[in-house]
């Protein structure tokens, strides 16, 4: 229910919030349906998850739903698409604005205002609201989001997580009945993002404002939900509760599973659990203890405590190789344009030949700048950074790299084709690169950046990627933690910045975590992601044991304690 | 950490930011009209340093610094390029022999000078568009001109948006550009612009995409669109009708001045000193003495 009007979707007179029936679309110029006969309602004050893989049509039915298909995207559309009673086909995305809001993954582009208020003001000059009316949403729904304080802000000086909450803030400014989401957490850190999805349940219970959100990381957002839509090769593949799709998952898609969900599964127990909430609960139930202190000894010890006092260079008892990166009370300042600002805070760091670390952090703790440093892209302004080894640095946008229509221009010759074949890619030299798949892209980028710097074993001494999993799923996900496998087993250190903390269970033997420009924590993986709240894998909450990070680890200690 | 664009706008007390758009526009409409028609070195330097001016008044410094930057360098460019490419000109400084393409090319004083002539426009404009772009918000582009034309509002707010994004954008790819293997193919001044123009495409499809869900489209009225006048308006309005004045005058009067071909001529009387001195005295429009131990 909105609090100020006691309205509700339901008091306008209309059905159902959002309604598909038979929609099928395809794209102007696509052989190919990308939505194909999709039946689907949403009930006002609906709380719904959207799963999938890449490309299996997620995006798509959110822009069915707010009129950008076929208004914008052209295309061919079948079948009935309604929001709150209005047919897409003829409201488009300005007059369905009041009924529907819509927040796309990149918020980059979705603000088009110089200030934070002059874009929460926006959509309502647009309506013809009247000055005060204005005045009174825009400072409410910025109370509402947590966000008063930006409101006087230029956008261009906004974090990525204050950037996707004033989209957020913009969408439901003019209090619609229904918002859509696609994948609001991704560019977000573990913080953030739980905070957004609880800000969003928050909303859906005190506004009445129906959800859909598109999302990968599904253990962050089930426990939310009141149903779950997973769609595949775009039709809708299960459509229910959330247990009932974990269920469905573990049977016919464990990609799109929950780690919790597949620790229970593996272990034997029953049922299977939506969230850490209910994991716990379960546990508690079957009276399985959890917890560092309860059964038996760990079976996985932690390497080494976070914070304690080290040799320095986080290795633990691993074998050490050559050097690859050694930082000594590192000082990066950096100005964005109105003073000086400390990035980097005396950064002492070490890595060695075939070490796979994640590198962790809040939004701005430093994480690029660090990297950025190691590559010799920024200069520090006290103390130093040495990589005795070539580096390559792989920056958050692949795109950025790929500049020309054929692959064979971008790498030329035999050293192309070493540096292609380096990071696993068999591709036609005449393809155009924007026609491959994210992944494809990616490795094709880093297989620009790796050209011609092969030593010995054929890598740089260094090789560093930033937050590349950024809108993966969990497929894509597996395969780069394949490549980051096969480029340490050839002897490149590896150092990924990442938010995926599940994503780091898989990849990484360390974790360095940044705070504010200094590490709070560098130790093996298990320590790190077993000791926190946030930094924490899914399966280290559930369980809380030292050294129990990973499914299986997870499904081994629940079998010992059963 | 995000680095704000040099030529990205921040809001600031100042006077440019301050005042309402019309007058400004025609403020800075006049410097663009004459750096962009004016062939007269003195006036385009005059209304270069003047626009500068400008920009420093009001706190644009990176604007203009940065615009002086770009602009010189495509400046050198045109020069270079003017210079091989045309042959005109009777005073022949070096002969290069035949070249594939470009045949016999000699290099002639008239030749550099009217590419100098050219990189001097690129250079004031380029400024005036940077302090424009510093100085003036960009929402208020699409408040003044979404109610009589909404086609060119849509247009005003992409390139407002886009000015900044194609500016992170282009350092990004630079920066990516500098990342490669010594093995990937360099990546020239073409493929980067080529690569940055389908950037922008892609870009301002997203913005317009934004703008449409915020109800852009909507026949519904747009209330309220207003803003308060400045106390710095009447001055932009003298100082505008001045310039504005001056740069129509200069450009019948003194569209001959300077002649590059066959031979350079410049025939300087007391209206070129007189309208460079005006452009150049006007820049400081945009200052304001700074108060001390005032309250904000």
């Amino acid at each position: 229910m909105n609090p100020v009007t006691g309205e509700r979707a339901a008091d306008r007179g209309v059905g159902f919030a959002l309604e598909f029936e038979g929609l099928s679309y395809r794209y102007a110029g696509s052989d190919s349906v990308t939505l194909d006969r999709i039946d689907l309602s949403v009930q006002p004050g609906e709380f719904i998850v959207l799963a999938g893989g890449s490309g299996s049509g997620k995006t798509s039915l959110l822009r069915a739903g707010c009129g950008l298909i076929p208004h914008f995207h052209g295309g061919e559309l079948a079948g009935t698409a309604l929001v709150a009673g209005r047919p897409v086909t003829e409201n488009g995305p300005g007059e369905l604005a009041d009924v529907v809001g819509y927040v796309a993954q990149d918020p980059e582009t979705q603000i088009v205002s110089t200030t934070v208020a002059a874009e929460l003001d926006l959509p309502l000059r647009f309506r013809g609201d009247h000055p005060a009316q204005r005045a009174r949403a825009v400072e409410e729904v910025a109370l509402a989001l947590g966000i008063p304080h930006l409101l006087p802000r230029t956008v261009t000086t906004l974090s990525g997580g204050e950037l996707q909450r004033v989209a957020l803030a913009v969408a439901l400014v003019t209090r619609p009945p229904l918002i859509l989401l696609d994948e609001p957490t991704s560019q977000l850190d573990p913080v953030s993002g739980d905070e957004l999805i609880w800000l969003l349940r928050r909303l859906n219970e005190e506004w009445g404002v129906a959800v859909v959100m598109a999302e990968h990381r599904l253990e962050r957002c089930l426990a939310a939900a009141d149903r779950v839509v997973a769609m595949d090769s775009g039709r809708i593949g299960f459509d229910g509760s959330p247990r009932d799709f974990l269920g469905w998952a573990i049977s016919e898609r464990p990609e799109l599973a929950t780690p919790s969900a597949l620790m229970f599964a593996g272990a034997g127990i029953e049922p299977l659990p939506v969230g850490v909430r209910d994991a716990r609960e379960i546990l508690r139930r079957r009276k399985i203890g959890v917890g560092p202190d309860s059964g038996s000894a760990s079976i996985y010890p932690p390497e080494r405590r976070v914070n304690q006092p080290t040799s320095g260079d986080g290795s633990g008892s691993r074998p050490r190789g050559t050097v690859a990166l050694e930082s000594k009370r590192l000082w990066v300042e950096l100005d964005p344009g109105d003073g000086p600002v400390d990035v980097l805070r005396g950064i002492d760091l070490r890595v060695r030949a075939g070490e796979k670390v994640a590198l962790m952090g809040r939004n701005g703790a430093g994480k690029s700048t660090l990297l950025r440093a190691a590559a010799g892209l920024v200069e520090p302004v006290s103390g130093r950074v040495e990589t005795p080894g070539k580096v390559a640095l792989l920056t958050q946008n692949p795109g950025d790299f790929l500049v020309r229509e054929r692959i064979g221009d971008e790498l030329p010759g035999e050293e192309g084709r070493a540096a292609l074949e380096a990071v696993g890619l068999n591709l036609s030299a005449d393809r155009d690169p924007r026609d491959l798949s994210g992944g494809e892209r990616q490795r094709l980028a880093l297989a620009i950046a790796l050209a011609g710097r092969t030593e010995g074993s054929g890598l740089p001494g260094l090789v560093c990627l930033d937050e590349p999993t950024r809108g993966m799923d969990r497929g894509l996900k597996a395969n780069l933690t394949e490549l980051a496998d096969r480029l340490a087993a050839r002897g490149a250190a590896v150092i990924i910045s990442t938010h995926d903390v599940e994503f780091a269970v898989t990849f990484a033997d360390r974790v360095v975590l940044l705070g504010d420009g200094e590490i709070v924590a560098d130790a093996d993986t298990r320590t790190v992601l077993s000791g926190g709240w946030y930094f924490s894998s899914e399966t280290a909450r559930v369980l809380d044991h030292p050294g129990v990070v990973s499914v299986d680890q997870g499904i081994e200690l629940l079998e010992a304690r059963e | 950490m995000k680095k704000l664009s040099p030529i990205a706008y921040v809001p600031r007390r100042e006077t440019l930011q301050s005042a309402s758009l019309a007058p400004v526009a025609l403020y800075l409409g006049a410097y663009l009209l004459v750096c962009f028609f004016s062939s007269d070195p003195l006036v385009l330097v005059a209304a270069t340093a003047g626009a500068a001016l400008a920009g420093y008044g009001c706190g644009a410094g990176r604007a203009v610094g940065f615009s002086l930057r770009l602009g010189g360098f495509l400046a050198l460019t045109m020069i270079i390029v003017n210079a091989l490419v045309t042959n005109r000109g009777a005073t022949v400084l070096a002969r290069l022999g035949d070249w594939p393409i470009l045949g016999q090319v000699e290099i002639t004083a008239e030749a550099i000078a009217a590419g100098a002539v050219i990189g001097l426009r690129v250079i004031g404009t380029m400024v005036v568009i940077g302090v424009w772009s510093a100085c003036v918000d960009p929402d208020r582009i699409l408040q003044a001109v979404h109610g009589v034309a909404r086609r060119s509002a849509l247009t005003a707010t992409l390139i407002s948006r886009l000015v900044p994004l194609a500016a992170t954008d282009y350092a990004r790819i630079g920066e990516a550009a500098e990342l490669r293997g010594p093995a990937a193919a360099p990546v020239g001044r073409g493929a980067m612009a080529h690569r940055l123009l389908a950037g922008s495409l892609d870009r301002a499809v997203d913005v317009a995409a934004t703008l449409e869900m915020r109800g852009y489209g909507r026949s519904g009225g747009t209330a309220g669109f207003h803003r308060a006048r400045s106390r710095f308006d009447r001055r932009f309005w003298l100082a505008g009708t001045v310039l504005v004045s001056l740069a129509l005058l200069e450009l019948v009067l003194g569209s001959d001045r300077f002649v590059t071909y066959p031979e350079i001529s410049w025939s300087i009387g007391f209206e070129a000193p007189l309208a460079a001195l005006a452009f150049l005295v006007g820049g400081f429009a945009t200052w304001r003495p700074r108060v001390r131990g005032g309250r904000a």
